[in-house]
């Protein structure tokens, strides 16, 4: 019973992990998300997506819990996340109660290996963005413009409509 | 959002459904900007309680803003900015509150390298760069303690939402992005909030005012950023960044933070990381 709790806590720890280092915070390698997720699971303590404020290390809060005791051993799937890069399966590995090992078994490639979850910009072809540029917004973002400026601008016509 | 037809702009009794929820704006002026405030506002058959919390908060943004101008502003000979910036007065005797900007924006320069910088080449300290920021975050955590959820604040470009425009629904805010060769139209739009929980855009130029963005080595490569971000100081000092440092500083921001990026060269041509990428 506390073995399966254990387990599936784990894996949601994992699913969580890898939810939240999948959007993007903390792009590393899959190896900086193998130890944090073990580091999390093993206190069992749940993972929480870093706000981007730009602090390093992995996105984990680890808590203390006096569940470790537990003998379960095995290795154990986790369910396949949809992520914004695509489907995300992870394999952990639990020896005596603690996480030894966690294995990507599926991410947006089809050869096995590990990738690089890319954040880089790529060259954006206007042709592309104007059709799919949404006329009906409710805010505009553009370089500070003074005062006078904005009365001539598109945020002032916004606003004008909203008065 | 029930977005009724705007009332005619010589309408000075505007006939409101009770009961319907419409996006009702106002601004004001401050830091050499326009500062405005959007909100679903509702209008209840009688008294428009509605209208009137909007007035409310409105005035708590605008004298949170006036407040900070008075002390940060190199623009007001009398201000404790202005004071350091003549030697009258020196950091360790300034303010806290002077302190603590100043401590975060020197994070911001260890962060990026060098590309973000509170001071100028001539060595006067300016804050200019995070003040703005910095002010509409302190709104933002002031209308969410006042219990509006659902509004869009835009200082001169830079914009944090919370909520919805049409309140109880998924549906995001949505910024437009401004076209540096022209700006009254559009290069793209951004959805914040909503899954990305970007809530913050901001937009820097190579021709911006203030002139608090010096480069760094990238002489003119972009003559516009924009990054979205969870948080608006984030969104502000990384797109200022990225206008001093170019695509080295913009790698290292697609790297480093959960952000999305659109950035604009001389040319007109642009990078983009996945958030900006068509789907």
């Amino acid at each position: 019973m506390k073995l399966r709790g254990t387990v599936a806590a784990a894996l949601a720890s994992a699913g969580i992990l890898l939810a939240g280092w999948q959007s993007g915070t903390q792009v590393n390698g899959i190896s900086t998300v193998a130890s944090s997720t073990t580091a999390a699971g093993t206190t069992g303590a749940t993972g929480s997506g870093s706000s981007g404020a730009g602090s390093s290390g992995a996105a984990g809060s680890s808590s203390s819990s006096g569940s470790s005791n537990s003998s379960a051993s095995g290795t154990y799937k986790g369910n396949t996340v949809q992520t914004r890069f695509g489907p995300v399966q992870v394999q952990i590995t639990v020896a005596n109660g603690k996480i030894t090992d966690v294995t990507a078994l599926q991410l947006t490639n089809t050869d096995g290996k590990s990738i690089q979850i890319s954040n880089r910009a790529a060259p954006l072809l206007r042709s592309k963005v104007l059709a799919a540029q949404s006329a009906n917004v409710q805010t505009i973002s553009g370089a500070t413009i003074t005062s006078d400026a904005y009365l001539t601008s598109l945020q002032a016509a916004i606003d004008a409509a909203n008065l | 959002m029930q977005r009724t037809s705007n009332p005619p702009a010589d309408a000075g009794k505007t006939v409101l459904d009770a009961g319907k929820t419409v996006l009702k704006a106002r601004t004001f002026e401050c830091m050499g900007t326009v500062i405005g405030l959007t909100m679903p506002v509702d209008f209840p058959a009688e008294g428009q309680p509605g209208l009137a919390e909007f007035a409310a908060a409105t005035a708590v943004v605008e004298r949170l803003f006036q407040d900070l101008d008075e002390t940060f502003s190199l623009y007001r000979p009398d201000s404790e900015a202005s004071r350091l910036a003549r030697g009258e007065l020196k950091l360790p005797q300034a303010s806290a509150r002077m302190r603590e900007r100043y401590a975060e924006a020197h994070e911001w320069r260890l962060r990026t390298e060098g590309a973000f910088t509170p001071e100028r080449p001539d060595g006067v300290l300016d804050l200019s760069g995070i003040i703005k920021g910095h002010a509409i975050r302190e709104a933002g955590t002031s209308l969410l303690a006042l219990g509006r959820g659902d509004w869009c604040l835009n200082a001169g470009g830079d914009v944090l939402v919370s909520g919805s425009p049409s309140p109880g629904t998924p549906e995001p805010w949505k910024a437009g992005i401004v076209d540096p060769a022209d700006r009254r139209t559009l290069i793209t739009g951004y959805a914040l909030g909503g899954n990305s929980g970007h809530e913050a855009i901001a937009t820097s130029g190579s021709a911006e005012r203030g002139e608090h963005i010096w480069r760094v080595g990238n002489e003119g490569e972009f003559v516009q950023v924009t990054v979205a971000a969870a948080d608006m100081v984030t969104a502000d000092v990384l797109a200022t960044a990225i206008v001093a440092g170019g695509t080295r500083m913009l790698d290292r921001a697609a790297d480093g933070w959960d952000v999305a990026v659109l950035a604009v060269r001389a040319d007109g041509s642009m990078l983009a990381t996945p958030g900006f990428q068509p789907a």
